[in-house]
């Protein structure tokens, strides 16, 4: 009988495999970026170091010496003080304090400060805590410090937002009106963002982290895109870190174009040509793990896109990786398991710059 | 024109997303003929290849629409006799209580709509008696549960459990859907099936219903 690995599922889930299975499934999931994203395959040696990757005894791996990146973080300190099921582990504790335990205890190369809703619109009410809690932070730490939020465009439609939904709109044949929705709200959110980071630069923020891009579409890309190009003229060596929402940004609009390109069904080798135009300092292509697919086939789906990301981008890519992205599984407390081996195929194999 | 040629025309128009060539082409095949069911086989062919290319990053969200809307109004046109008093299956789609993504769960519904179905979007953060409410206003044939958290994920097992305690699971087949959803997850809690995409919606959304 063949011996049998424990891996994941994509939800988490204990599954044995054995070294054909896993071979198959790698193959399959590389197969499916190629479909889609119409990239090279995988060679057989990679499949082979998926398999080696994933066979590996150890409960946790990491990379090779002298292969260490550096890694940063989002969602602010969300992770140690929040508790509402956005994965933290409700410590009472600063933003301050987590944020120099990030850097002092965690070993993180940067850090982002980020509030609890970690959106940009809502930011707009609070910008001067948010400028105040930057420059006392600032004043205690030495890691580069970012602020850090999603454009979350949703937030302008009803009934959070002034206009109406575009999912209503283009439901009800409404397709004009769905496309000035989705035109307006992408003006108010280039000028929400030029707007907070005027701020928060001044207050000493080293740069930007604009977290999920296109998270609600191709227009929600489309007025982060416009924020980051406004950002740029105006400050030249402010940081600035676009990642994006998954690896294709949904065509809600479906015409919207930056630069002469239509944003609408990009995938990471493309999406990242455009945050290069746009002016930012590095990219974070993101994955979205398949939870009905064992990780083999979800970590060779998601090197296959970043690899191929890696390889046009001029700027330095570093990848989203963790609960239900870059391969990992969805779920709360990501396995130890898969993170390490995630994290290590996609450094030694697909060649990012940081995580 | 043989009727395959016409056909083909008819999913070629489809695909092009734009109501006068779908017009066009209904009404050459009507002037061919062609009967009022296959002119609507051939328009849904064309459909299925616009969700096909819609899965595939091709084509987007407003051209599903602009060719549902475009069938419809072909559809119109037609002489349906006795077959054109069929009743529309009903669908309750909505996001979980406590979760508020929205996107995918519209583009589900939007994609049943343009499939031929009457779908009631509630929307998001729905709490879970309106749903049982809507399924009764609306003689609903099948429930879409949305969740895109692993923490609401459970609401879509409550719903069920309400609908077993109001004696109407039997009457109403439950979609799950959203991100850390499987279909091992689907079976756990007594769904009728799980759907990856919008795409697939449609096809689980058939097969339950139709």
């Amino acid at each position: 009988m063949a011996t049998e690995y424990f891996l994941r599922m994509g939800d988490g889930k204990r599954v044995a495999m054995t070294r054909e299975q896993i071979k198959e499934d790698a193959i399959a999931g590389a197969g499916h970026a190629v479909d889609y994203g119409l990239i090279p395959d995988l060679s057989a040696d990679e499949i082979d170091k998926i398999v080696e990757i994933c066979t590996m005894p150890g409960k946790s791996v990491s990379v090779e010496l002298g292969m260490e990146i550096p890694v940063s973080h989002d969602i602010g300190t969300i992770r140690l003080d929040g508790d509402q099921g956005n994965s933290g582990v409700g410590i009472p504790s600063s933003r301050l304090v987590g944020m120099m335990m990030h850097e002092r205890a965690f070993g993180a190369d940067t850090m982002e400060l980020g509030h609890i809703d970690y959106s940009f619109k809502p930011v707009k009410p609070i910008v001067s805590q948010e400028c105040q809690t930057m420059e006392v932070a600032q004043q205690n730490m030495i890691v580069p410090l970012f602020y850090g939020a999603m454009p979350n465009m949703g937030l302008y439609y009803t009934p959070d937002g002034p206009y109406e939904n575009p999912g209503d709109l283009l439901k009800a044949f409404k397709i004009e009106e769905a496309f000035a929705s989705m035109e307006h709200s992408a003006e108010h959110l280039t000028r929400d963002i030029v707007w907070i980071m005027q701020k928060l630069y001044a207050s000493g923020a080293d740069g930007v982290n604009l977290d999920t891009t296109g998270a609600a579409g191709d227009a929600d890309a489309f007025g982060t895109l416009n924020a980051v190009k406004a950002l740029r003229e105006e400050f030249p060596d402010m940081y600035i870190e676009v990642g994006s929402a998954g690896e294709s940004w949904i065509g809600m609009h479906g015409m919207l174009e930056f630069e002469g390109t239509v944003l609408a069904g990009l995938w990471p080798h493309q999406q990242v040509k455009l945050v290069e135009k746009a002016g930012a300092s590095i990219f974070g292509p993101a994955v979205n793990t398949n939870t009905s697919k064992t990780f083999p086939w979800n970590l060779a789906r998601s090197i296959t896109f970043t690899k191929e990301c890696c390889k046009v981008s001029k700027i330095p890519i570093h990848v989203d990786m963790g609960m239900g992205v870059g391969g990992i599984p969805m779920l709360e407390t990501p396995p130890i398991d898969a993170v390490t081996r995630a994290s290590k195929a996609v450094v030694e194999m697909a060649g990012v710059d940081g995580i | 024109m043989d009727k395959e040629a016409i056909f083909k025309e008819l999913s070629d128009a489809m695909v092009s997303c734009k109501a006068d060539m779908i017009m066009t082409a209904t009404t050459k095949a009507v002037e061919a003929g062609v009967s009022s069911v296959d002119i609507i086989d051939g328009l849904a062919a064309g459909m299925t290849e616009v969700g096909d290319q819609f899965e595939r990053g091709k084509l987007f969200l407003p051209h599903v629409m602009m060719a549902a809307n475009g069938m419809q109004k072909a559809v119109d046109t037609l002489d349906m006799g006795e077959a054109g008093a069929t009743v529309k299956k009903v669908i309750i789609n909505g996001t979980v209580e406590g979760d508020v993504h929205d996107i995918g769960k519209s583009i589900v519904s939007t994609m049943l709509q343009s499939a031929g179905f009457e779908v009631h979007d509630l929307g998001r953060d729905v709490p879970n008696a309106k749903f049982i409410e809507a399924i009764k206003e609306y003689n609903a044939d099948m429930v879409g549960l949305s969740a895109l958290m692993t923490t609401t994920l459970n609401g879509q097992k409550e719903i069920i459990e309400l609908l077993k305690a109001n004696g109407m699971r039997s009457d109403i087949k439950v979609m799950v859907g959203g991100a850390p959803a499987t279909n091992a997850w689907a079976e756990k809690i007594g769904a009728d099936c799980y759907a990856e995409n919008a795409t697939e919606a449609v096809d689980k959304a058939k097969g339950l219903l139709l």
